[in-house]
Protein backbone atom coordinates (compact mmCIF):
# COMPACT_ATOMS: atom_id res chain seq x y z
CA UNK A 1 0.00 0.00 0.00
CA UNK A 2 1.42 3.41 -1.06
CA UNK A 3 1.04 6.14 0.98
CA UNK A 4 -0.87 9.50 -0.47
CA UNK A 5 -0.79 11.57 2.40
CA UNK A 6 3.14 11.94 4.80
CA UNK A 7 3.50 14.03 7.33
CA UNK A 8 6.65 13.93 9.17
CA UNK A 9 7.74 15.85 12.00
CA UNK A 10 5.44 19.17 11.43
CA UNK A 11 6.04 21.46 13.94
CA UNK A 12 4.12 24.98 14.05
CA UNK A 13 4.31 26.80 16.69
CA UNK A 14 1.28 29.82 17.55
CA UNK A 15 2.69 30.69 20.99
CA UNK A 16 0.67 30.24 24.75
CA UNK A 17 0.84 26.37 23.62
CA UNK A 18 -1.14 26.16 20.62
CA UNK A 19 -0.19 25.15 17.67
CA UNK A 20 1.15 21.46 16.81
CA UNK A 21 4.03 19.97 17.69
CA UNK A 22 6.19 17.19 16.10
CA UNK A 23 3.33 15.53 14.28
CA UNK A 24 3.73 12.83 12.26
CA UNK A 25 1.68 10.50 10.41
CA UNK A 26 0.73 8.47 7.22
CA UNK A 27 -2.30 7.80 5.01
CA UNK A 28 -1.76 4.64 2.97
CA UNK A 29 -4.21 4.21 -0.66
CA UNK A 30 -7.77 4.06 -0.11
CA UNK A 31 -7.70 4.11 3.47
CA UNK A 32 -9.96 6.08 5.81
CA UNK A 33 -7.80 7.93 8.24
CA UNK A 34 -9.65 9.66 11.22
CA UNK A 35 -7.97 12.63 13.25
CA UNK A 36 -9.80 12.43 16.52
CA UNK A 37 -9.27 15.41 19.36
CA UNK A 38 -10.92 18.33 21.47
CA UNK A 39 -11.20 21.69 19.90
CA UNK A 40 -8.06 23.26 19.78
CA UNK A 41 -6.13 20.76 19.93
CA UNK A 42 -4.39 21.39 16.14
CA UNK A 43 -6.79 19.30 13.81
CA UNK A 44 -7.56 22.36 11.86
CA UNK A 45 -3.66 23.23 12.28
CA UNK A 46 -2.50 20.04 10.58
CA UNK A 47 -5.21 20.21 7.90
CA UNK A 48 -4.13 24.08 6.91
CA UNK A 49 -0.74 22.29 6.26
CA UNK A 50 -1.84 19.94 4.69
CA UNK A 51 -4.37 22.34 2.41
CA UNK A 52 -0.98 24.43 1.89
CA UNK A 53 -2.66 27.85 3.74
CA UNK A 54 -0.03 27.64 5.99
CA UNK A 55 3.74 26.61 5.78
CA UNK A 56 5.55 24.36 8.95
CA UNK A 57 8.08 25.88 11.12
CA UNK A 58 9.57 22.43 11.11
CA UNK A 59 9.26 19.19 9.00
CA UNK A 60 6.84 18.21 5.84
CA UNK A 61 3.37 17.62 4.46
CA UNK A 62 3.22 15.63 1.19
CA UNK A 63 0.22 14.55 -0.81
CA UNK A 64 1.62 12.42 -3.32
CA UNK A 65 5.19 13.38 -2.90
CA UNK A 66 4.69 16.77 -3.85
CA UNK A 67 5.04 19.67 -0.88
CA UNK A 68 1.44 20.86 0.40
CA UNK A 69 2.64 24.40 0.30
CA UNK A 70 4.35 24.66 -2.90
CA UNK A 71 2.22 22.50 -4.90
CA UNK A 72 -1.11 23.49 -3.81
CA UNK A 73 -2.48 24.06 -7.25
CA UNK A 74 -1.52 20.33 -8.77
CA UNK A 75 -2.34 18.44 -5.94
CA UNK A 76 -6.00 20.50 -5.59
CA UNK A 77 -6.95 18.22 -8.99
CA UNK A 78 -7.06 15.50 -7.27
CA UNK A 79 -8.00 16.63 -4.12
CA UNK A 80 -11.75 16.87 -2.40
CA UNK A 81 -12.36 19.65 0.79
CA UNK A 82 -14.22 20.39 2.92
CA UNK A 83 -13.00 23.43 5.60
CA UNK A 84 -13.67 23.55 9.34
CA UNK A 85 -15.41 26.89 9.04
CA UNK A 86 -18.50 27.74 7.04
CA UNK A 87 -17.97 30.75 5.30
CA UNK A 88 -18.92 31.05 1.50
CA UNK A 89 -20.13 34.07 -0.69
CA UNK A 90 -23.47 34.76 0.87
CA UNK A 91 -24.90 36.68 -2.06
CA UNK A 92 -24.70 34.15 -4.01
CA UNK A 93 -27.31 31.22 -3.95
CA UNK A 94 -26.82 27.76 -2.84
CA UNK A 95 -26.55 26.53 -7.05
CA UNK A 96 -24.76 29.65 -8.40
CA UNK A 97 -22.26 28.50 -6.01
CA UNK A 98 -21.70 25.24 -6.55
CA UNK A 99 -21.82 26.24 -10.33
CA UNK A 100 -18.84 28.73 -9.76
CA UNK A 101 -17.37 26.68 -7.90
CA UNK A 102 -17.55 23.62 -10.34
CA UNK A 103 -15.82 25.82 -12.70
CA UNK A 104 -12.93 26.76 -10.33
CA UNK A 105 -12.23 23.12 -10.22
CA UNK A 106 -12.50 22.60 -14.18
CA UNK A 107 -15.74 20.01 -13.22
CA UNK A 108 -17.28 19.64 -16.54
CA UNK A 109 -19.47 16.52 -15.62
CA UNK A 110 -22.45 17.66 -12.80
CA UNK A 111 -23.82 14.36 -12.51
CA UNK A 112 -22.33 13.66 -9.67
CA UNK A 113 -22.96 16.87 -7.99
CA UNK A 114 -26.60 16.60 -9.03
CA UNK A 115 -26.85 13.38 -7.27
CA UNK A 116 -25.02 14.35 -4.32
CA UNK A 117 -27.71 17.79 -4.13
CA UNK A 118 -30.36 14.89 -4.39
CA UNK A 119 -29.11 12.52 -1.64
CA UNK A 120 -28.99 15.23 0.88
CA UNK A 121 -32.43 16.97 -0.41
CA UNK A 122 -30.69 20.31 -0.85
CA UNK A 123 -33.08 22.92 -2.52
CA UNK A 124 -29.71 25.27 -3.50
CA UNK A 125 -32.01 28.51 -4.88
CA UNK A 126 -32.09 30.35 -1.80
CA UNK A 127 -29.16 33.14 -1.34
CA UNK A 128 -26.60 31.66 1.40
CA UNK A 129 -26.84 34.22 3.73
CA UNK A 130 -30.22 33.05 4.41
CA UNK A 131 -29.77 29.43 4.82
CA UNK A 132 -29.25 27.38 7.74
CA UNK A 133 -26.13 26.15 9.11
CA UNK A 134 -26.71 22.41 8.47
CA UNK A 135 -28.07 23.52 4.65
CA UNK A 136 -24.44 25.31 4.59
CA UNK A 137 -22.56 22.39 5.60
CA UNK A 138 -24.42 20.29 3.06
CA UNK A 139 -23.65 23.00 0.44
CA UNK A 140 -19.48 22.81 1.80
CA UNK A 141 -20.33 18.72 1.39
CA UNK A 142 -20.96 18.47 -2.04
CA UNK A 143 -18.05 21.45 -3.23
CA UNK A 144 -15.60 18.83 -1.64
CA UNK A 145 -17.51 15.59 -3.47
CA UNK A 146 -18.41 16.66 -6.66
CA UNK A 147 -15.14 16.27 -8.27
CA UNK A 148 -14.86 12.29 -7.17
CA UNK A 149 -11.78 13.20 -6.11
CA UNK A 150 -8.90 10.48 -5.20
CA UNK A 151 -8.29 12.19 -2.02
CA UNK A 152 -10.88 13.71 0.75
CA UNK A 153 -9.79 16.04 3.24
CA UNK A 154 -12.58 16.53 5.82
CA UNK A 155 -12.45 19.63 9.16
CA UNK A 156 -15.27 17.88 10.64
CA UNK A 157 -17.83 16.98 8.01
CA UNK A 158 -21.01 16.46 9.97
CA UNK A 159 -21.21 19.31 12.63
CA UNK A 160 -24.43 21.18 12.12
CA UNK A 161 -25.95 18.28 10.21
CA UNK A 162 -29.08 16.57 11.46
CA UNK A 163 -29.41 12.99 12.67
CA UNK A 164 -30.66 11.68 9.18
CA UNK A 165 -28.19 13.61 7.46
CA UNK A 166 -25.35 12.27 9.73
CA UNK A 167 -26.43 9.07 8.93
CA UNK A 168 -26.25 9.81 4.78
CA UNK A 169 -23.22 11.68 5.15
CA UNK A 170 -21.55 8.48 6.65
CA UNK A 171 -23.20 6.18 4.33
CA UNK A 172 -21.66 8.54 1.22
CA UNK A 173 -18.59 8.12 3.03
CA UNK A 174 -18.52 4.15 3.16
CA UNK A 175 -19.39 4.39 -0.78
CA UNK A 176 -16.54 6.68 -1.41
CA UNK A 177 -14.54 3.96 0.66
CA UNK A 178 -15.94 1.48 -1.37
CA UNK A 179 -14.51 2.90 -4.37
CA UNK A 180 -10.94 3.51 -3.08
CA UNK A 181 -10.95 7.21 -2.16
CA UNK A 182 -8.43 7.86 0.60
CA UNK A 183 -10.10 9.91 3.28
CA UNK A 184 -8.65 12.08 6.45
CA UNK A 185 -11.29 13.33 8.52
CA UNK A 186 -10.92 15.29 11.89
CA UNK A 187 -13.54 15.55 14.30
CA UNK A 188 -13.82 15.90 18.07
CA UNK A 189 -16.93 13.54 18.30
CA UNK A 190 -15.59 9.51 18.41
CA UNK A 191 -18.93 7.96 17.14
CA UNK A 192 -18.28 10.35 13.86
CA UNK A 193 -15.35 8.21 12.96
CA UNK A 194 -16.15 4.73 14.46
CA UNK A 195 -18.05 3.76 11.73
CA UNK A 196 -15.40 4.69 8.78
CA UNK A 197 -11.89 4.84 9.65
CA UNK A 198 -10.34 2.19 9.67
CA UNK A 199 -7.17 4.27 11.77
CA UNK A 200 -7.42 7.25 14.15
CA UNK A 201 -4.89 9.31 15.19
CA UNK A 202 -5.46 10.73 18.78
CA UNK A 203 -4.19 14.01 19.38
CA UNK A 204 -4.31 16.75 22.17
CA UNK A 205 -2.53 20.16 22.77
CA UNK A 206 -0.98 19.97 19.41
CA UNK A 207 0.73 16.21 19.91
CA UNK A 208 -0.04 13.17 18.61
CA UNK A 209 -1.03 11.03 21.20
CA UNK A 210 -1.35 7.85 19.61
CA UNK A 211 -2.46 6.06 16.02
CA UNK A 212 -4.13 3.11 16.54
CA UNK A 213 -5.79 0.33 14.57
CA UNK A 214 -9.66 1.40 15.16
CA UNK A 215 -10.44 -2.42 15.57
CA UNK A 216 -8.43 -2.20 18.88
CA UNK A 217 -9.64 1.23 19.84
CA UNK A 218 -13.02 -0.24 20.12
CA UNK A 219 -12.31 -3.45 22.07
CA UNK A 220 -10.38 -1.37 24.44
CA UNK A 221 -13.16 1.27 24.47
CA UNK A 222 -14.72 0.43 27.97
CA UNK A 223 -18.56 0.43 28.41
CA UNK A 224 -19.17 2.56 31.89
CA UNK A 225 -21.97 1.80 34.29
CA UNK A 226 -23.50 3.53 36.93
CA UNK A 227 -25.58 1.77 39.34
CA UNK A 228 -28.17 2.77 41.56
CA UNK A 229 -28.77 0.65 44.48
CA UNK A 230 -31.65 0.50 46.76
CA UNK A 231 -29.91 -0.17 49.85
CA UNK A 232 -27.01 1.72 51.49
CA UNK A 233 -25.95 -1.17 52.67
CA UNK A 234 -25.44 -2.96 49.75
CA UNK A 235 -24.35 -0.39 48.12
CA UNK A 236 -21.08 -0.09 50.64
CA UNK A 237 -20.65 -3.63 50.19
CA UNK A 238 -20.07 -3.56 46.42
CA UNK A 239 -17.34 -0.65 46.60
CA UNK A 240 -15.65 -2.85 49.28
CA UNK A 241 -15.48 -5.67 46.86
CA UNK A 242 -15.11 -3.82 43.58
CA UNK A 243 -11.49 -1.31 44.14
CA UNK A 244 -12.24 0.10 40.51
CA UNK A 245 -15.67 1.28 41.15
CA UNK A 246 -16.09 4.49 42.57
CA UNK A 247 -19.00 6.32 44.24
CA UNK A 248 -20.48 8.69 41.99
CA UNK A 249 -22.75 11.09 43.66
CA UNK A 250 -25.64 8.60 45.03
CA UNK A 251 -24.62 5.84 42.29
CA UNK A 252 -21.66 3.65 41.44
CA UNK A 253 -19.88 3.87 38.74
CA UNK A 254 -17.84 1.01 37.07
CA UNK A 255 -16.18 0.82 33.90
CA UNK A 256 -16.18 -3.06 32.39
CA UNK A 257 -14.09 -3.67 29.26
CA UNK A 258 -14.31 -7.77 29.56
CA UNK A 259 -16.36 -10.32 31.71
CA UNK A 260 -19.73 -8.94 30.91
CA UNK A 261 -21.33 -12.18 31.95
CA UNK A 262 -19.90 -11.80 35.46
CA UNK A 263 -20.87 -8.42 35.99
CA UNK A 264 -24.58 -9.32 35.07
CA UNK A 265 -24.32 -12.13 37.17
CA UNK A 266 -23.02 -10.39 40.27
CA UNK A 267 -25.11 -7.91 40.05
CA UNK A 268 -28.40 -10.13 39.91
CA UNK A 269 -27.96 -10.97 43.59
CA UNK A 270 -28.63 -7.43 44.83
CA UNK A 271 -31.04 -5.03 44.89
CA UNK A 272 -31.27 -2.85 41.89
CA UNK A 273 -32.50 0.54 41.35
CA UNK A 274 -31.22 1.40 37.89
CA UNK A 275 -28.28 0.28 35.74
CA UNK A 276 -27.36 3.30 33.19
CA UNK A 277 -24.52 2.45 31.06
CA UNK A 278 -22.71 4.61 28.59
CA UNK A 279 -19.50 4.44 26.76
CA UNK A 280 -15.64 5.96 27.39
CA UNK A 281 -15.97 9.71 26.39
CA UNK A 282 -13.17 10.43 24.56
CA UNK A 283 -11.33 12.62 27.43
CA UNK A 284 -11.77 9.90 29.12
CA UNK A 285 -9.65 7.72 26.06
CA UNK A 286 -7.14 10.75 26.33
CA UNK A 287 -6.37 9.42 29.78
CA UNK A 288 -6.40 5.58 28.81
CA UNK A 289 -3.54 6.95 26.25
CA UNK A 290 -1.98 8.55 28.52
CA UNK A 291 -1.47 5.55 30.89
CA UNK A 292 -4.46 7.01 33.48
CA UNK A 293 -2.53 10.42 34.26
CA UNK A 294 -4.21 13.30 33.80
CA UNK A 295 -1.94 16.07 33.60
CA UNK A 296 -4.38 19.34 33.12
CA UNK B 1 -6.24 35.29 -15.33
CA UNK B 2 -9.35 33.19 -14.47
CA UNK B 3 -11.99 33.49 -16.41
CA UNK B 4 -14.97 32.38 -13.99
CA UNK B 5 -13.81 34.04 -10.87
CA UNK B 6 -13.04 37.24 -13.52
CA UNK B 7 -16.55 36.86 -14.03
CA UNK B 8 -17.83 36.07 -10.85
CA UNK B 9 -16.24 39.35 -9.39
CA UNK B 10 -17.47 41.37 -12.34
CA UNK B 11 -21.18 40.78 -11.35
CA UNK B 12 -20.62 40.93 -7.55
CA UNK B 13 -19.44 44.49 -7.85
CA UNK B 14 -20.42 46.05 -10.83
CA UNK B 15 -22.88 48.09 -8.94
CA UNK B 16 -20.12 50.16 -7.01
CA UNK B 17 -19.06 51.03 -9.59
CA UNK B 18 -22.69 52.51 -11.22
CA UNK B 19 -23.03 53.93 -8.43
CA UNK B 20 -19.72 55.66 -7.95
CA UNK B 21 -20.34 56.97 -12.30
CA UNK B 22 -23.79 57.86 -11.26
CA UNK B 23 -22.29 60.47 -8.27
CA UNK B 24 -19.06 61.19 -10.70
CA UNK B 25 -21.14 62.10 -13.39
CA UNK B 26 -23.39 64.36 -11.19
CA UNK B 27 -20.41 66.45 -10.22
CA UNK B 28 -18.99 66.46 -13.82
CA UNK B 29 -21.61 68.22 -15.43
CA UNK B 30 -22.43 70.26 -12.81
CA UNK B 31 -19.27 72.13 -12.68
CA UNK B 32 -18.88 72.23 -16.44
CA UNK B 33 -22.23 73.76 -16.20
CA UNK B 34 -20.99 76.47 -13.54
CA UNK B 35 -18.15 77.41 -16.41
CA UNK B 36 -18.63 80.99 -17.50
CA UNK B 37 -16.19 82.39 -19.19
CA UNK B 38 -18.00 85.67 -17.32
CA UNK B 39 -17.82 84.20 -13.95
CA UNK B 40 -14.23 84.42 -13.86
CA UNK B 41 -14.15 87.55 -12.58
CA UNK B 42 -16.66 87.11 -9.36
CA UNK B 43 -14.99 84.23 -8.15
CA UNK B 44 -11.66 85.65 -8.68
CA UNK B 45 -12.81 88.47 -5.72
CA UNK B 46 -14.50 85.58 -3.83
CA UNK B 47 -10.94 83.52 -3.97
CA UNK B 48 -8.69 86.57 -3.03
CA UNK B 49 -11.30 87.24 0.13
CA UNK B 50 -10.57 83.73 1.04
CA UNK B 51 -7.41 82.23 -0.85
CA UNK B 52 -6.40 79.48 1.90
CA UNK B 53 -9.64 77.70 1.36
CA UNK B 54 -9.70 77.86 -2.38
CA UNK B 55 -6.30 76.59 -2.45
CA UNK B 56 -6.51 73.51 0.17
CA UNK B 57 -8.82 72.14 -2.28
CA UNK B 58 -6.54 72.38 -4.92
CA UNK B 59 -8.63 75.35 -6.52
CA UNK B 60 -5.74 78.39 -6.26
CA UNK B 61 -6.20 79.14 -10.20
CA UNK B 62 -10.02 79.16 -11.49
CA UNK B 63 -8.23 80.08 -14.71
CA UNK B 64 -9.71 81.73 -17.73
CA UNK B 65 -10.80 78.36 -20.25
CA UNK B 66 -12.86 75.41 -19.82
CA UNK B 67 -10.50 73.09 -19.67
CA UNK B 68 -7.96 75.56 -16.24
CA UNK B 69 -11.44 75.63 -14.83
CA UNK B 70 -12.02 72.12 -15.25
CA UNK B 71 -8.90 70.68 -13.98
CA UNK B 72 -9.03 73.47 -10.88
CA UNK B 73 -12.15 72.11 -9.34
CA UNK B 74 -12.49 68.65 -10.43
CA UNK B 75 -9.24 67.10 -10.80
CA UNK B 76 -7.48 68.66 -7.66
CA UNK B 77 -9.90 67.73 -5.48
CA UNK B 78 -13.10 65.41 -6.14
CA UNK B 79 -11.96 63.47 -8.89
CA UNK B 80 -9.52 61.70 -6.55
CA UNK B 81 -11.38 61.61 -3.26
CA UNK B 82 -14.18 59.88 -4.37
CA UNK B 83 -12.20 57.58 -7.20
CA UNK B 84 -10.30 56.98 -3.81
CA UNK B 85 -13.32 56.12 -1.94
CA UNK B 86 -14.26 53.77 -4.71
CA UNK B 87 -10.81 52.11 -4.17
CA UNK B 88 -10.91 51.59 -0.59
CA UNK B 89 -14.66 49.51 -1.20
CA UNK B 90 -13.13 47.66 -4.12
CA UNK B 91 -10.47 46.21 -2.41
CA UNK B 92 -12.11 45.64 0.98
CA UNK B 93 -14.68 43.82 -1.06
CA UNK B 94 -12.13 41.53 -3.55
CA UNK B 95 -9.58 41.14 -1.11
CA UNK B 96 -10.35 42.06 2.59
CA UNK B 97 -13.24 40.39 2.96
CA UNK B 98 -11.95 36.96 1.43
CA UNK B 99 -8.97 36.57 3.00
CA UNK B 100 -11.20 37.65 6.80
CA UNK B 101 -13.71 35.33 6.32
CA UNK B 102 -12.24 32.69 5.18
CA UNK B 103 -13.66 32.63 1.63
CA UNK B 104 -9.77 32.21 -0.13
CA UNK B 105 -10.53 28.48 1.98
CA UNK B 106 -12.75 27.82 -1.10
CA UNK B 107 -11.05 29.31 -3.78
CA UNK B 108 -7.69 27.51 -2.70
CA UNK B 109 -9.66 23.97 -2.82
CA UNK B 110 -8.96 24.57 -6.60
CA UNK B 111 -6.65 24.04 -9.19
CA UNK B 112 -5.48 27.63 -9.35
CA UNK B 113 -2.19 28.94 -7.55
CA UNK B 114 -2.64 32.09 -5.66
CA UNK B 115 -0.83 34.25 -7.97
CA UNK B 116 -3.59 33.65 -10.65
CA UNK B 117 -6.03 34.16 -7.97
CA UNK B 118 -4.76 37.36 -6.61
CA UNK B 119 -3.49 38.61 -10.06
CA UNK B 120 -7.44 38.07 -11.32
CA UNK B 121 -9.18 40.07 -8.37
CA UNK B 122 -5.86 42.87 -8.94
CA UNK B 123 -7.37 42.59 -12.35
CA UNK B 124 -10.79 43.33 -11.86
CA UNK B 125 -9.43 46.78 -9.23
CA UNK B 126 -7.60 48.05 -12.32
CA UNK B 127 -9.89 47.30 -14.93
CA UNK B 128 -12.70 49.10 -13.14
CA UNK B 129 -10.95 52.24 -11.95
CA UNK B 130 -9.89 52.06 -15.88
CA UNK B 131 -13.51 52.57 -16.63
CA UNK B 132 -14.50 55.05 -14.05
CA UNK B 133 -11.70 57.11 -15.40
CA UNK B 134 -12.66 56.55 -18.87
CA UNK B 135 -16.36 57.28 -18.43
CA UNK B 136 -15.73 60.56 -16.88
CA UNK B 137 -13.75 61.38 -19.14
CA UNK B 138 -15.72 60.86 -22.05
CA UNK B 139 -18.68 62.33 -20.22
CA UNK B 140 -17.01 65.67 -19.78
CA UNK B 141 -15.56 65.37 -23.02
CA UNK B 142 -19.73 65.07 -24.62
CA UNK B 143 -21.01 67.75 -21.73
CA UNK B 144 -18.52 70.49 -23.13
CA UNK B 145 -19.15 69.69 -26.97
CA UNK B 146 -22.84 70.09 -25.70
CA UNK B 147 -22.17 73.39 -23.64
CA UNK B 148 -19.47 75.17 -25.04
CA UNK B 149 -18.65 73.28 -28.17
CA UNK B 150 -15.11 73.96 -29.26
CA UNK B 151 -13.92 75.19 -25.91
CA UNK B 152 -12.15 72.21 -24.29
CA UNK B 153 -8.66 71.22 -25.38
CA UNK B 154 -9.42 67.43 -25.53
CA UNK B 155 -5.38 66.64 -26.33
CA UNK B 156 -4.36 68.55 -23.17
CA UNK B 157 -7.41 66.93 -21.49
CA UNK B 158 -6.69 63.39 -22.23
CA UNK B 159 -3.41 63.85 -20.94
CA UNK B 160 -4.73 64.85 -17.59
CA UNK B 161 -6.72 62.04 -17.54
CA UNK B 162 -4.13 59.88 -18.26
CA UNK B 163 -2.46 61.26 -14.98
CA UNK B 164 -5.49 61.08 -13.24
CA UNK B 165 -5.69 57.55 -13.51
CA UNK B 166 -1.48 57.03 -12.92
CA UNK B 167 -2.53 58.63 -9.77
CA UNK B 168 -5.09 56.35 -8.75
CA UNK B 169 -3.52 53.20 -10.23
CA UNK B 170 -0.78 54.06 -7.77
CA UNK B 171 -3.71 54.21 -4.94
CA UNK B 172 -4.95 51.08 -5.81
CA UNK B 173 -1.51 49.49 -5.42
CA UNK B 174 -0.87 51.17 -2.04
CA UNK B 175 -4.58 49.56 -0.50
CA UNK B 176 -3.99 46.21 -2.79
CA UNK B 177 -0.19 46.11 -0.75
CA UNK B 178 -1.92 46.52 2.23
CA UNK B 179 -4.68 43.97 1.38
CA UNK B 180 -1.85 41.46 0.90
CA UNK B 181 0.29 42.33 3.96
CA UNK B 182 -2.33 42.06 6.71
CA UNK B 183 -4.29 39.21 7.05
CA UNK B 184 -6.60 41.16 9.83
CA UNK B 185 -9.14 42.96 8.28
CA UNK B 186 -9.12 45.76 10.68
CA UNK B 187 -5.52 46.27 9.78
CA UNK B 188 -5.25 45.69 6.27
CA UNK B 189 -8.51 48.37 6.02
CA UNK B 190 -6.91 50.78 7.99
CA UNK B 191 -3.45 50.78 6.77
CA UNK B 192 -4.79 51.21 3.41
CA UNK B 193 -7.41 53.46 3.47
CA UNK B 194 -5.28 55.26 6.07
CA UNK B 195 -2.31 56.17 3.67
CA UNK B 196 -4.70 57.30 1.61
CA UNK B 197 -6.79 60.13 3.70
CA UNK B 198 -2.90 60.55 4.91
CA UNK B 199 -1.74 61.89 1.19
CA UNK B 200 -4.63 63.48 0.85
CA UNK B 201 -4.80 65.50 4.25
CA UNK B 202 -0.56 66.08 3.36
CA UNK B 203 -1.58 67.39 -0.04
CA UNK B 204 -4.13 69.86 1.20
CA UNK B 205 -2.02 71.17 4.17
CA UNK B 206 0.72 72.00 1.38
CA UNK B 207 -1.42 73.89 -0.60
CA UNK B 208 -2.66 76.30 2.18
CA UNK B 209 0.71 78.39 2.05
CA UNK B 210 4.01 79.19 1.95
CA UNK B 211 4.73 77.80 5.54
CA UNK B 212 3.97 74.17 4.56
CA UNK B 213 4.49 74.34 1.28
CA UNK B 214 7.79 71.66 1.93
CA UNK B 215 5.03 68.97 2.65
CA UNK B 216 4.05 68.73 -0.71
CA UNK B 217 7.55 66.28 -0.89
CA UNK B 218 5.89 64.14 1.55
CA UNK B 219 2.88 62.75 -0.46
CA UNK B 220 2.60 61.18 -3.51
CA UNK B 221 0.16 63.00 -4.61
CA UNK B 222 2.33 65.63 -5.84
CA UNK B 223 3.04 63.42 -8.43
CA UNK B 224 0.44 64.45 -10.47
CA UNK B 225 -0.24 68.07 -11.09
CA UNK B 226 -2.76 67.98 -13.94
CA UNK B 227 -2.66 72.07 -14.71
CA UNK B 228 1.33 70.91 -15.30
CA UNK B 229 0.56 68.25 -17.50
CA UNK B 230 -1.99 70.39 -19.73
CA UNK B 231 0.67 73.16 -19.64
CA UNK B 232 2.95 70.62 -21.46
CA UNK B 233 5.16 70.47 -18.68
CA UNK B 234 7.96 67.67 -19.30
CA UNK B 235 8.64 66.89 -15.98
CA UNK B 236 5.18 66.97 -15.16
CA UNK B 237 4.46 63.89 -17.33
CA UNK B 238 8.14 62.25 -16.59
CA UNK B 239 6.31 62.14 -12.76
CA UNK B 240 3.15 60.28 -14.13
CA UNK B 241 5.15 57.43 -15.53
CA UNK B 242 6.86 56.86 -11.71
CA UNK B 243 3.94 56.96 -10.54
CA UNK B 244 2.36 53.99 -12.99
CA UNK B 245 6.03 52.35 -12.62
CA UNK B 246 5.60 52.74 -8.85
CA UNK B 247 1.95 51.05 -9.02
CA UNK B 248 3.35 48.13 -11.22
CA UNK B 249 5.59 47.16 -8.34
CA UNK B 250 3.13 47.38 -5.54
CA UNK B 251 0.82 45.02 -7.07
CA UNK B 252 3.65 43.00 -8.06
CA UNK B 253 5.15 42.98 -4.82
CA UNK B 254 1.36 42.21 -2.92
CA UNK B 255 0.69 39.59 -4.98
CA UNK B 256 4.23 38.01 -3.82
CA UNK B 257 3.33 38.41 -0.43
CA UNK B 258 0.56 37.05 -0.57
CA UNK B 259 1.39 33.66 -2.40
CA UNK B 260 4.18 33.38 0.21
CA UNK B 261 2.14 34.11 3.44
CA UNK B 262 0.49 31.80 6.03
CA UNK B 263 -3.43 32.22 5.51
CA UNK B 264 -5.14 30.74 8.49
CA UNK B 265 -8.45 30.18 6.99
Amino acid sequence: MKNRIEVEKITKDYGRGRGVFDVSFSVGEGEVFGFLGPNGAGKTTTIRQLMGFIRADKGSACIDGMDCFEKRADIQRHLGYLPGEIAFMEEMSGDEFLKFMAQMKEIKDLSRMNQLKECFELDGRGKIRRMSKGTKQKIGIICALMQSPEILLLDEPTSGLDPLMQNRFIDILLEEKKKGTTIFLSSHIFEEVERTCDRTAFIRSGELVSVSRMKDIQKSRKRIFEITFQKEEEKAEYLKKHKDAAPKRENVEISISRGMDEFIKELAGYEIADVRMRMQTLEEMFLHFYGGEDDE
Amino acid sequence: MNKTLWKREWRAHYKVLLIFGAVLSLYSVMIICMFDPKLGESLKVMMESMPQIFSAFGMASPGITLLDFVINYLYGFLLVVFPVVFIIILVNRLMIRYTDRGIFAYLLATPNSRTKLTFTLAGVLCQMVLILVVYVTLLTIAAAAVLFPGELEIGKFLLVNAGLLGLLFFLSGVCFLFSCVFSESGKAMGFGAGACILFILVQMLSQVGEKFDKLKYFTPLTLFQPEKIAAGNRAAVWMLLILYGTGFLLFGVGIRIFSKKDLSI
